[in-house]
C-alpha cells in the first residue's frame, strides 16, 4: 500500500505542476482509526495528505456532480477510483450526468475496505486505536488489546464479492491494476434468502426496516441517487409518509431499489452509511441479480450502453403477464 | 449521600425498577447497543460505551400520535402508563434531558406530551470509566462522572457499584429500597472512585473552551464562506441530528385514510439537514444549499440556543462524530470556528 | 356471512385494455364486480409508487393492463413498462408481498372475452390470498 500512496502523491503533484488539473477528490486520514474522509484537494503543497488504504470505504463519485456543477464550472477535476467509484463514473456517462472529458479518473488497485461494523464485532465493541496490515493480516491494537486478523474476515460484503476491483475506465493509473477479485458468490446471500417462505421473508424484512431511522444516509451516499428532488422529498403531492410508520419506511426502501435497480454499482456506500446498520446490500443485490438475468445488463462497465432500465428489447422474457 | 451495593444487587435492583417502572436500559441487539424495555438485568449491557441511538426516543418517539381524528371528533388517545425509568444511560444523555426540557418548557408553553413522560421520569447513569475517543464531554462544560440530571448516579467499581442519589425523586428512592443492603463507603472504596475518575479524565480528548463560540458565531460568520468549506463534503443526511440527544426538531402532519375523514395528526422528527425542512409552499427555499443548512445547525447548537437558554446544546456524547457516513467530524468544526475568533 | 370481496385497483391502458373493458361492457361478458379502474395514457405510465401506493392505501390487489407487445399506440411504452414491472415484481415478492397481489396482463381493444377471463382470475386469486395486510398502512 505504501508504493501505491507514494506513487499517488506523486502523479498528482506533477498534475498539479503541468496545471492538468485544479482540484482532486481523494482520500486523507479521518479523525478516527481505521475511518478515512474526502478531501478536496487544491494545492501541490497538500498532496502529502492523500492515502489511499482499506479505510477508503466513501464513494467519492457523489462529489463529482456537485463539485463540477455547482459552483466550479471551469475546475479540472480529477478524482481517486477503486473499481466501484470507477463503475459510477462509467454510469454517469452512461446516463448523461457528466462527459468523459469532464473528468481525469486516477485508478487505483482496490483490494477491498474494511467493514467497520465486522471491526466492532471482532474487537467485542473495545476501540481500535491503531492498525497496520501485513499482508494478508490486519492488526489491531487498542487500550489494552492487540489483535492479528485475517484481512478476508473485516473486509466488507461487498468487497469479497467484488468482480471488478479496477476502474473500467481510467486516465492514469497509480502502480498495476490488481488482479485480486473477490471470491464469494455474488447472488449466495440473495439465493439463500430466496428459499425463505414469503411469510419468513416479510418478518426478516419488518424487523430489518424497523431499525430505520429515515436518516437517509442510504441515499445520501449513493452515487446513483442524485435526484435532484428524491420521491420521499415530494410534498405536492407528498407520495408517502415522513415517519417511521413500517408501511411508509419499507416503501421508501422498495422504491429507492427500484430507483438504483440496474443501475447500482456495488460499492456498498448505503450499507456502510446506515447507522443503524440495516443490511441493504440484499435487496440491492436481488435487483442487480434480477437485471442481470433477465437483460444481461451488468451496470457501469460500458458508457456507451443503453442501461437496462431505459432501454428494452422486444423479446424481452414476459412469462409473468397474463 | 453514597453507599455501595454489590454488583449481585443490580438484578434485584432492576426486578423493583421492572415492577413500578416502564423500564429502559442498554441492551446488545445486531451488533448495536440500543436502549430497549428490559424486564431483568439478564441482558443488560453496562460495558459497551454508549447506546448508539441517544435516548432521547424515549420522551420525544420519532413518531407519535397526538391524536385521532374522525368524521369531525378528536380523541387524545394518550393513555398514561406507568412512569418510565431509564436505567444505565452515560451522564451526556442524561444532561441532554435537561436541555431537551427547557426546549420544550418554554416562554409559557409546555409541550404536555414531552411533560406527561419526562415528569416523573426516574433516571439511573452511570459513570464512565472509559471514555470513547468520539467523547467530547469535557468541552461542553460536562464529564464522564457529571450527575446533572440524573436521580440516581452509578459508579462501576468493578466488584460493587456506588450509588448517590441525586435528586429527591432518588432520595424518596433509595430511602424506600429494602431489599437492598446500601453499604456505606469505606475509605478505600472512596480512594478507589478517585483513582476511576483521573484514568477515565487521562483517556478524554484534551479539553477546549467553548465560551468564545458564541460570540465569532454571531459576530463573523453569518455570512462566511467558511459555511462551504466546512460543508464541502457533508452528505446533507440526518444522522448527525436523528442520532443527536439533544436535536429537537419535528415535523406535525395529518395522515389521513383516503377515502375517509378518519386518521391521525402525528409528530415526527425532522432535521435541518434536510433541504426539505425549510421548503416553503410557494418552492421557496430560504436554505438551498447544504452550507445554509450545515450553518443552521451549528448555529443553533452554539449560538442561538445559548441566546435563548443559556448553554450550548450539545453534550458532547460524540454520535455525529462516531456515526457521520463520511467523518466530518463536529470537533474539528468547532476548532475550525473558534480559530477564525 | 356474505363472502368477503376483495377490492383491486386495475390500471388500465387507453388504447387498448380499456376498450377491452369496454368490448366486455358492451357485449355483456359477465365479470367480478371487484375492480376500479384508472385510466391510463399508456401502462408506461405506471410508476412502481402508484402500485405502492395503493397496497399501502389497502387495496387487497393491484392490476396493470396494457397493449400487446407490438401494438403499443406510443410505439415503445409496454416494452419500457415490462421491464419495469419485472423488477417491480421480483422485488415485491421478494420482500414478502404474496405473487398474485400485483399482477400485469396484456388486453386489446378487441379481446372483451380476455379481459373477463384476466379480471376473473385476478379476482380469484386475491380472494384466496384473502385481505392484504403487509404494506397496508394503518392510519
Amino acid at each position: 500500500m505504501d508504493n501505491i500512496e507514494k506513487e499517488l502523491r506523486t502523479v498528482i503533484a506533477k498534475l498539479f505542476e503541468e496545471k492538468k488539473i485544479d482540484l482532486v477528490i481523494g482520500y486523507t486520514k479521518g479523525t478516527l482509526p481505521l475511518v478515512s474522509t474526502p478531501i478536496f484537494l487544491k494545492e501541490e503543497k497538500d498532496v502529502d495528505k492523500l492515502i489511499f488504504d482499506v479505510s477508503c470505504g466513501n464513494n467519492l463519485v457523489k462529489y463529482l456532480k456537485r463539485h463540477r456543477i455547482v459552483n466550479m464550472k471551469d475546475t479540472k477535476v480529477a478524482i481517486i477510483a477503486k473499481g466501484c467509484d470507477g463503475r459510477a463514473i462509467v454510469q454517469y456517462i452512461a446516463e448523461g450526468q457528466i462527459k468523459r472529458d469532464d473528468v481525469l479518473i486516477i485508478g487505483v488497485p482496490c483490494e477491498g475496505v474494511v467493514d467497520p461494523k465486522k471491526i466492532r464485532s471482532k474487537t467485542n465493541g473495545k476501540e481500535v486505536s491503531q492498525y497496520r496490515i501485513e499482508d494478508k493480516k490486519i492488526i489491531l491494537k487498542g487500550n489494552d488489546f492487540e489483535i492479528s486478523l485475517n484481512k478476508s474476515d473485516v473486509l466488507s460484503d461487498f468487497c469479497l464479492r467484488c468482480r471488478y476491483p479496477n476502474a473500467p475506465l481510467y486516465d492514469i493509473f497509480i502502480t498495476e491494476p490488481t488482479k485480486s477479485v473477490g471470491t464469494k458468490d455474488e447472488y449466495e446471500k440473495v439465493n439463500e434468502f430466496e428459499k425463505l417462505t414469503s411469510s419468513q421473508r416479510w418478518q426478516y424484512f419488518e424487523n430489518e426496516m424497523s431499525k430505520c431511522l429515515r436518516c437517509y444516509a442510504c441515499r445520501n451516499a449513493c452515487p446513483m441517487c442524485y435526484c435532484e428532488d428524491c420521491f420521499v422529498d415530494q410534498s405536492n403531492p407528498q407520495w408517502f409518509g415522513k415517519g417511521t410508520d413500517l408501511s411508509d419506511t419499507i416503501i421508501f426502501h422498495i422504491v429507492r431499489v427500484i430507483h438504483t435497480a440496474g443501475r447500482c454499482v456495488d460499492c456498498g456506500a448505503c450499507a456502510r452509511a446506515c447507522p443503524v446498520n440495516i443490511e441493504l446490500d440484499l435487496l440491492n443485490t436481488k435487483a442487480g441479480k434480477e437485471i442481470q438475468e433477465r437483460f444481461g445488463y451488468t451496470p457501469g462497465l460500458d458508457p456507451d450502453e443503453t442501461p437496462a432500465m431505459a432501454a428494452y428489447d422486444a423479446e424481452d422474457k414476459q412469462e409473468f403477464i397474463l | 449521600m453514597q453507599y455501595k451495593i454489590e454488583k449481585n444487587d443490580i438484578s434485584t435492583l432492576i426486578d423493583i425498577l421492572a415492577s413500578v417502572y416502564d423500564l429502559f436500559g442498554p441492551v446488545k441487539t445486531d451488533g448495536l447497543t440500543k436502549l430497549a424495555r428490559i424486564k431483568s438485568a439478564s441482558n443488560l449491557d453496562l460495558e459497551s460505551f454508549n447506546t448508539d441511538e441517544s435516548a432521547k426516543d424515549i420522551f420525544f418517539p420519532q413518531y407519535e400520535t397526538i391524536f385521532n381524528f374522525k368524521d369531525g371528533e378528536i380523541k387524545n388517545e394518550f393513555d398514561k402508563n406507568r412512569p418510565i425509568a431509564i436505567f444505565g444511560i452515560r451522564p451526556c444523555d442524561a444532561k441532554s434531558f435537561l436541555i431537551l426540557n427547557k426546549a420544550f418548557n418554554n416562554g409559557g408553553v409546555n409541550d404536555s406530551y414531552w411533560n406527561q413522560r419526562y415528569t416523573d421520569a426516574m433516571i439511573f447513569a452511570i459513570g464512565c470509566n472509559r471514555p470513547s475517543q468520539t467523547c467530547f464531554c469535557n468541552w461542553v462544560n460536562q464529564g464522564p462522572f457529571n450527575k446533572e440530571g440524573t436521580d440516581i448516579f452509578l459508579i462501576d467499581l468493578g466488584d460493587d457499584f456506588m450509588v448517590e442519589s441525586c435528586s429527591s425523586k432518588g432520595d424518596d428512592f433509595l430511602k424506600n429500597v429494602s431489599k437492598i443492603t446500601l453499604q456505606n463507603p469505606n475509605p478505600g472504596d472512596l480512594d478507589k472512585v478517585n483513582q476511576i475518575k483521573r484514568e477515565a479524565e487521562i483517556l478524554m480528548s484534551e479539553k477546549l473552551d467553548l465560551a468564545p463560540l458564541k460570540s465569532i458565531l454571531d459576530t463573523q460568520l453569518l455570512d462566511s464562506p467558511l459555511w462551504n468549506e466546512i460543508s464541502a463534503k457533508c452528505l446533507s443526511c440526518a444522522c448527525c441530528t436523528y442520532l443527536c440527544p439533544t436535536c429537537h426538531c419535528f415535523d406535525i402532519q395529518d395522515e389521513k385514510k383516503p377515502g375517509t375523514n378518519q386518521g391521525s395528526r402525528v409528530r415526527m422528527w425532522d432535521s435541518c439537514m434536510f433541504s426539505l425542512f425549510t421548503q416553503e409552499a410557494s418552492g421557496h427555499n430560504p436554505r438551498p444549499t447544504i452550507a445554509s443548512r450545515m450553518r443552521q445547525r451549528i448555529m443553533h447548537k452554539f449560538n442561538y440556543f445559548v441566546e435563548n437558554f443559556g448553554e450550548i446544546a450539545c453534550v458532547g456524547c460524540g454520535r455525529c462524530v462516531r456515526t457521520c457516513p463520511v467523518n466530518l467530524d463536529i470537533r474539528g468544526i468547532i476548532k475550525r470556528i473558534k480559530n477564525e475568533g | 356471512m356474505k363472502e368477503w370481496q376483495p377490492k383491486i385497483l386495475a390500471f388500465l391502458c387507453n388504447w387498448c385494455s380499456y376498450a377491452g373493458a369496454d368490448l366486455a361492457g358492451v357485449s355483456r361478458i359477465q365479470y367480478p364486480p371487484n375492480i376500479r379502474v384508472i385510466r391510463v395514457p399508456c401502462s408506461g405510465r405506471i410508476d412502481p409508487i402508484f402500485v405502492l401506493k395503493c397496497l399501502e392505501n389497502g387495496f387487497d390487489g393491484v392490476l396493470v393492463s396494457g397493449c400487446h407487445p407490438g401494438d403499443c399506440h406510443y410505439i415503445s411504452g409496454n416494452y419500457v413498462a415490462r421491464r419495469k414491472f419485472a423488477v417491480l415484481k421480483a422485488i415485491l415478492e421478494f420482500i414478502g408481498i404474496e405473487p398474485g397481489r400485483v399482477q400485469f396482463s396484456w388486453v386489446s381493444a378487441g379481446e372483451g372475452e380476455k379481459f373477463a377471463q384476466v379480471i376473473s382470475k385476478v379476482t380469484e386469486d386475491i380472494k384466496e390470498l384473502g385481505p392484504a395486510k403487509r404494506l397496508v398502512k394503518s392510519f
